[in-house]
């Protein structure tokens, strides 16, 4: 298990390195002159000293040296300052992170719980009522526009019946809990997100329900709650697991455009707002956390299969 | 014929698929007998209705599937004594069924690669039939198991019950399917052509460790197979299906010797024999397997017999009695006594 | 030979045709996205209002029989925008697909046809482009291109053949082993003629699938891009743009025809489209034959 777990950790590393190296090449084709962004505004006002500063910092370095630069920068948390706020983008970070993280974190703890249930009543009860709920459910995540549905719960639920709050993190007056801010995002994400896994693990556990060893569980006499819990769960969440890699990026992505419906003050309208603004130290430095958050998702999910299915991890 | 000689009594089972409301009949008045300590083998071609045959007996037909029957009988033999358990209305996974199922009736599936769980060690799931059943200890159960695999010639048992199916090869892997299946000592094993799915060479040391089983330790035994060869070293009764009806019933010899209905001739017929002269040609059946969907009334071989006529098209078929023991359903043998 | 194998195709085509038409929903779809499509080819038939035009007499106006879907914050007549709108955000998602499908196409063929060091180059390349949340890359791609029509387009291409790449490589690799290549190599046919006459027509039925559905999300990007105001500018409608307005709760809570008719057309359009990829791939999928 040590073994796997190291071979998968030496694996992230080059694929980092590749990732920050087409980030930071790319952003040079730009042609921003890097000195607006890597000092702060008040130092940046006079041209001697830009010129000097230019010298200084190395900005006319060669492509590469300047680019480890950049890395030995990233990995120390030096994250510069952003060219529209001024501000230092490590505190801007500090501050949104989080804001994405729970509602990230809550769509996909609520999403997976809800369509894995739905996905397993549907399959062992078939053409039940959770079935075609499910199924009903699921079409419709797929079509709709998340955003369209957000706003149209915004529409419902915080204008015309003024239960919940518009958007926004907290309120200035007190007027929402800070759960009753969550709740309109989150159930947003959610209902998008469940569509495909409730679809897939259906899928998955009615074919395990008809494989040959579920048979084979039966035909020793086991109770049938024993078949299903010991037998066929393990086997059917196995390829959900993995699935689970995919859907972090799903999740950033919508929050992207979730943020801005709901003014959810987290990365996704931080990112939106540098690229409309041409903000290029932001969005450097937020796509490559992106990249590392999720390949150390990735990660974390494969650890996970290992763990649930011996023949990854004693390797086939 | 009382019960203590007969382990099964299979009368009139019928099973049908529901496929979009409409009713494909697949087992069609099937009647058989197992005596105890004795191998029956159900033959036939592919599709003929032998699994779903044994399967509605086991009751461990999908949901889909209707299974009706006039009897299913089991007589369980304890200190000479016999319990009879009908089994026909019985509930598939309730409590009487399921405690049938491993301690008398023990199931060996066709394809060892996908009759074990992948994520669990083999051991467990070989412990997993005793320790349903029977009171003991983790331990105990555990000794059972080495000793079983001892038996069947698994080597190094103390060492592969910690291992995982992927890691045995197909042989090894039905050695231990059927040790999971005989663990509880069950007095009838179901084996659902047990040997298909691996080598020859395999084949043969899987069938010789299923007959000691049977010779050793008078279990009674239904074979499920498409191959006569294997019929003719391992059965003590040989029933023939065809098209989910049973066409002929007998003794080894008296099928091997006296074949009556005219797919079994051509059954015979067409097995490779070493030995075949230059110009004798190896025979097939002509014509294909009829879609089950599609069979009306009368005999359901008749379209692919030499010997059809006009009445064999009329009804149902009854079967005939040739000689004790031995039954046939076709109109040629009409001038003997009617049994079914 | 050759008159039967005509023959029996013809008869294989129409029994397909008929199991589709037996498909209810699939054909609800096509029609739905027939019509759709139609309306907004037809845009200028169908009104004679200007989308783009500011009229400041009419300012937000409710529907009526003058203006059956109201006019928006500029007097612009809604019905109209969406038609036009409409022939964009169709035409984003079908050139996006299109041409990320031939993208992934392509690549899938020389990784899964050549392996080794190609196929090890291009896998790696897709790994890195799939390590990014789909938003974030082409939020990237548009910070480095900047915003625009053709920009978006060529955004969507190179972010959408990563999953087309996959399919067609995978089967390549497969149908490279077949004996029926070995002999196609034997008699010196040279490799673009074995990859793209003889094994790509055995990867089609997917990959037509796949694009099919592809359109679909295209579209679904387009809106949500242009909604965040970073897809294409507000000078040509979209319906994602469209539907920018609802950013102001004011018109959330008030004009209702501003955001809910481009939301639901969205929404039906995108729906047909899936039930017709379904319907597709279950006339298609080569297992169900």
């Amino acid at each position: 298990m040590l073994k796997f777990t190291l071979k998968k950790l030496l694996q992230m590393i080059p694929m980092l390195l590749l990732i920050s190296l087409l980030v930071f090449g790319a952003l040079q084709m730009t042609g921003v002159d890097p000195i607006s962004y890597m000092v702060s505004p008040d130092m940046a006002a006079s041209a001697e000293n830009l010129e000097a500063l230019r010298e200084q910092m190395g900005l006319n370095d060669p492509f590469f040296v300047r680019y480890f630069r950049w890395v030995g920068e990233m990995l120390r948390g030096e994250y510069g300052y952003s060219i529209t706020t001024g501000s230092s983008i490590k505190t801007m970070l500090a501050q949104r992170l989080p804001a994405t993280f729970e509602l990230a974190l809550w769509s996909l703890l609520l999403s997976t719980v809800i369509g894995v249930a739905i996905g397993i009543v549907s399959a062992i009860r078939q053409n039940g009522i959770i079935d075609y709920i499910g199924r009903f459910l699921a079409v419709i995540g797929q079509s709709i526009p998340q955003f369209f549905f957000g706003i149209c719960m915004v529409q419902i639920f915080a204008i015309k019946m003024g239960i919940l709050p518009t958007g926004n993190r907290m309120s200035a007056t007190g007027e929402f809990t800070q759960a009753q801010h969550l709740i309109l995002p989150v159930v947003t994400t959610t209902i998008s997100m469940c569509a495909v896994l409730m679809r897939y693990t259906r899928n998955n556990m009615l074919s395990v329900m008809n494989s040959d060893y579920v048979k084979t569980a039966r035909s020793k006499g086991l109770p049938e709650w024993k078949v299903y819990f010991k037998h066929a769960f393990r086997n059917a969440l196995r390829p959900v697991m993995v699935v689970l890699v995919f859907r972090l990026p799903l999740l950033i992505s919508g929050s992207v455009v979730i943020e801005s419906v709901f003014s959810w003050p987290g990365i996704g309208i931080t990112i939106t707002d540098a690229v409309v603004a041409g903000d290029y130290p932001v969005i450097m430095v937020t796509t490559v956390l992106v990249a590392a958050a999720m390949l150390i998702a990735s990660f974390l999910v494969d650890v996970l299969t290992a763990l649930l299915d011996p023949r990854v991890r004693l390797g086939e | 014929m009382d019960s203590k000689d007969i382990i099964l009594d299979v009368s009139h089972l019928n099973t049908s698929f529901m496929v979009e409301k409409k009713e494909i009949k697949i087992v069609k008045d099937v009647s058989f007998q197992v005596k105890r300590g004795t191998t029956l083998a159900i033959v036939g071609e592919s599709g003929c209705g032998k699994s779903v045959t044994v399967h509605s007996i086991a009751k461990l037909m999908p949901k889909n599937a209707v299974v009706k029957a006039d009897k299913i009988q089991y007589n369980a033999m304890r200190d000479g004594q016999i319990h009879a358990y009908r089994l026909e209305n019985m509930a598939p996974y309730g409590k009487e069924m399921r405690s049938l199922r491993g301690t008398e009736i023990g199931m060996v599936f066709q394809d060892p690669m996908s009759s074990l769980n992948p994520v669990y060690k083999v051991g467990d799931q070989v412990a997993e039939n005793l320790l349903q059943h029977f009171k003991m200890s983790k331990k105990e159960a555990q000794e059972k198991v080495l000793d079983m695999f001892r038996k069947l010639g698994i080597p190094d048992p103390e060492h592969r019950i910690h291992d995982y199916p992927f890691q045995f090869s197909g042989g090894m892997k039905q050695r231990v399917v059927i040790a999971l299946a005989m663990i509880c000592n069950p007095e009838l094993i179901i084996a659902d052509e047990p040997t298909t799915a691996l080598d020859v060479t395999i084949q043969a040391q899987i069938m010789e460790l299923m007959k000691d089983l049977q010779v050793n330790e008078g279990k009674s035994v239904i074979l499920i197979t498409h191959n006569m060869g294997l019929v003719a070293e391992q059965a003590d009764e040989v029933c023939v299906m065809y098209m989910g009806r049973v066409v002929e019933f007998g003794s080894l010899e008296q099928i091997f010797e006296n074949p009556s209905h005219p797919y079994t001739k051509a059954l015979l017929r067409s097995v490779p024999v070493l030995g075949l002269a230059d110009d004798q040609k190896l025979e097939t059946i002509p014509g294909a397997t009829p879609n089950p969907a599609d069979v009306g009334e009368g005999c359901e071989f008749a379209d692919r017999c030499s010997a059809c006529c006009a009445e064999c098209r009329k009804g149902r078929i009854p079967a005939y009695e040739v000689e004790p023991g031995h039954k046939v359903r076709c109109v040629k043998f009409k001038g003997c006594k009617e049994v079914d | 030979m050759a008159l039967t194998d005509k023959s029996k195709a013809t008869k294989l085509w129409k029994k397909n045709l008929r199991k589709f038409c037996n498909n209810k929903l699939a054909m609800i779809g096509f029609i739905c996205m027939i019509i759709i499509t139609l309306a907004c080819i037809l845009a200028p038939v169908l009104t004679s209002y200007d989308p783009i035009k500011p009229d400041f007499a009419a300012i937000t106006k409710a529907p009526s029989a003058e203006h059956l879907l109201g006019t928006d914050k500029l007097g612009r007549d809604v019905f109209a925008r969406v038609l036009y709108g409409g022939r964009v955000s169709i035409l984003v998602g079908v050139v996006g697909a299109l041409a990320g499908s031939l993208i992934g196409a392509v690549l899938g063929a020389i990784a899964g046809y050549f392996g080794k060091w190609i196929d090890s180059l291009l896998i790696r390349i897709s790994e890195v482009f799939q390590t990014f949340p789909n938003m974030i890359l082409i939020l990237l791609m548009v910070a480095i291109l900047g915003q625009g029509l053709n920009n978006l387009l060529i955004v969507f291409s190179l972010t959408g053949w990563m999953t087309t790449f996959r399919m067609v490589r995978n089967e390549f690799l497969v149908l490279r082993e077949e004996t029926y290549v070995k002999v196609c190599e034997a008699f010196g046919m040279s490799r673009p003629a074995i990859m793209f006459k003889q094994i790509l027509p055995n990867v089609l039925s997917p990959v037509i699938v796949a694009t099919t559905v592809n359109v679909a999300g295209f579209i679904l990007s387009e809106a949500g891009l242009s909604f965040i105001g970073v897809g294409v500018p507000s000078s040509v409608p979209t319906w994602g743009n469209i539907l920018n307005a609802a950013k102001s709760l004011d018109v959330l809570a008030n004009y209702w025809w501003l955001w809910v008719v481009p939301g639901v057309v969205i929404s039906v359009f995108v729906l047909a489209v899936n039930f017709f990829g379904d319907g597709l791939r279950d006339v298609l999928d080569p297992k169900q034959q």
